[in-house]
């Protein structure tokens, strides 16, 4: 089963995200902080990562270049997902090695769904 | 051909009911561009003919130096004030955007909330759907996302009302201690599952003078800032005293505090410190705005001190009854 962790502070958001997920067969896990976000990811070596930038403790950016500069978390995908659109967060997102940026408020669900599957099926 | 020369006339003329033009940018008189620029240009031609009229009168050309320099200066001035007005103008522009870009951002998080919640109970059939606490978990978290925005949208029109000075006080005789009461039950969830608790010293019964539905907006604002930045909870203490003619209310917490460096700010429209973003990633930096506004139209003062890592003191204090 595809592990993918979720590092939103919006609680809503994580478990609607989290249902989803697992009603599509994977195994969704959850971080509100950046700090807390790091730890699991380094701990339970997800398959993906879904990362907002506006977070608590360690803001989306810093856990970016984080999760980049330790070896073993660098091969992660990691898809920024957030409601900022401006192009200097979408830029430096990416120019820290994020694999795609998405906006919260553009998609539904299962679009979502549909572009981790895309994501996930080029990592394998 | 002459058609178009009136209409350009017409247009001009327009332009010169500065009045309403003014009155479209919200400035006064002496501080709108335009009617700036109409003043320079009188001053231009007046300040041509008078060095006319005083070099073919007097032969001496050091007075017609003087009157030249006296107008020259009085050009620079009008110059400076025009500038100003276009800074001004400007400025209450830059405002309008960061506004907009910070509420609708703040929009944003509860809008995406209420979609992915409805688009994950739409996706499911009639039977994933049938376990009715489920779902209602589901609708309440909707339910609670559409207050914020509500309380999203309050805020922006309330900031919107004070900035067009249209924000109307109805003051009557209010028990600050029983507003403050009713907020903190309004907070019991709110405080409780952040382990913060509240204690309420109310040593003075004699009421404020203030609008009720304003005060209380004042107190929820300043008791949602004391849990929000008290990461891992603790104890907030409210005191309500009678000091010289007024009633003061106050909030202590023992949270995060506010860096020097942004305590200057801490009242300014959309300001959030970044030290606050570490701890709460809600928020659109309007709440202390809209706090000290009312408490200064009440009639009353507000201010703060603090200690980073320590806590801090927010107070205000309101006219007493009558």
């Amino acid at each position: 089963m595809r592990k993918i962790l979720f590092i939103e502070d919006e609680e809503s958001l994580q478990k609607a995200m989290g249902d989803m997920l697992e009603s599509k067969g994977y195994s969704a896990l959850g971080a509100v902080e950046g700090e807390s976000g790091l730890l699991a990811a380094k701990r339970e070596m997800p398959d993906l990562i879904l990362l907002d930038l506006i977070l608590p403790k360690k803001n989306g950016f810093e856990v970016l270049e984080e999760l980049k500069n330790d070896p073993s978390t660098k091969n992660i995908p990691v898809v920024v997902l957030t409601n900022l659109e401006g192009s200097a967060e979408v830029e430096r997102a990416l120019s820290l090695g994020a694999t795609t940026y998405l906006v919260k408020a553009n998609y539904k669900l299962d679009e979502l769904l549909a572009k981790i599957e895309t994501v996930l099926n080029h990592h394998s | 051909m002459s058609n178009a020369i009136l209409l350009y006339m017409a247009s001009w003329a327009q332009g010169l009911n500065l009045k309403k033009t003014c009155a479209e940018y919200q400035v006064g008189l002496w501080q709108c561009p335009q009617f700036l620029f109409l003043v320079m240009g009188i001053v231009i031609i007046s300040a041509i003919l008078v060095t006319y009229v005083v070099a073919s009168r007097y032969e001496e050309p050091e007075i017609a130096s003087l009157v030249v320099l006296i107008l020259t200066a009085i050009l620079f001035a009008i110059g400076n004030l025009i500038v100003r007005a276009f800074e001004r103008v400007a400025l209450a522009s830059k405002s309008k955007s960061e506004f907009i870009s910070i509420m609708s951002h703040q929009l944003r998080s509860p809008l995406s909330a209420v979609k992915w919640q409805l688009n994950f109970l739409l996706s499911r059939d009639e039977r994933e759907n049938a376990d009715f606490g489920a779902v209602q978990k589901y609708l309440q978290t909707v339910y609670n996302q559409n207050e914020r925005m509500i309380s999203s949208v309050n805020d922006l029109l309330e900031v919107n009302r004070i900035e067009d000075n249209d924000l109307i006080l109805r003051p009557i005789n209010v028990s600050l201690a029983e507003v403050t009461r009713r907020v903190l039950e309004e907070y019991k969830n709110f405080a409780s599952a952040s382990n913060v608790e509240f204690e309420l010293r109310a040593e003075s019964d004699q009421p404020a003078f203030a609008d009720e539905e304003r005060a209380r907006h004042v107190i929820e604002h300043l008791a949602d800032n004391a849990i929000r930045y008290s990461p891992g909870g603790g104890r907030v203490l409210i005191e309500i005293k009678k000091t010289d003619g007024k009633i003061l209310w106050q909030i202590t917490d023992h949270g995060a505090g506010i860096p020097k460096r942004d305590q200057s700010r801490v009242f300014e429209k959309f300001f959030r410190s970044d030290h606050a973003l570490r701890y709460q990633t809600e928020g659109s930096g309007i709440g202390l705005f809209i706090a000290k506004s009312i408490i200064k139209k009440s009639g009353g003062e507000i201010g703060f001190s603090s200690s980073l890592e320590k806590g801090s003191t927010f107070w205000f204090t309101l006219p007493t009854g009558r």
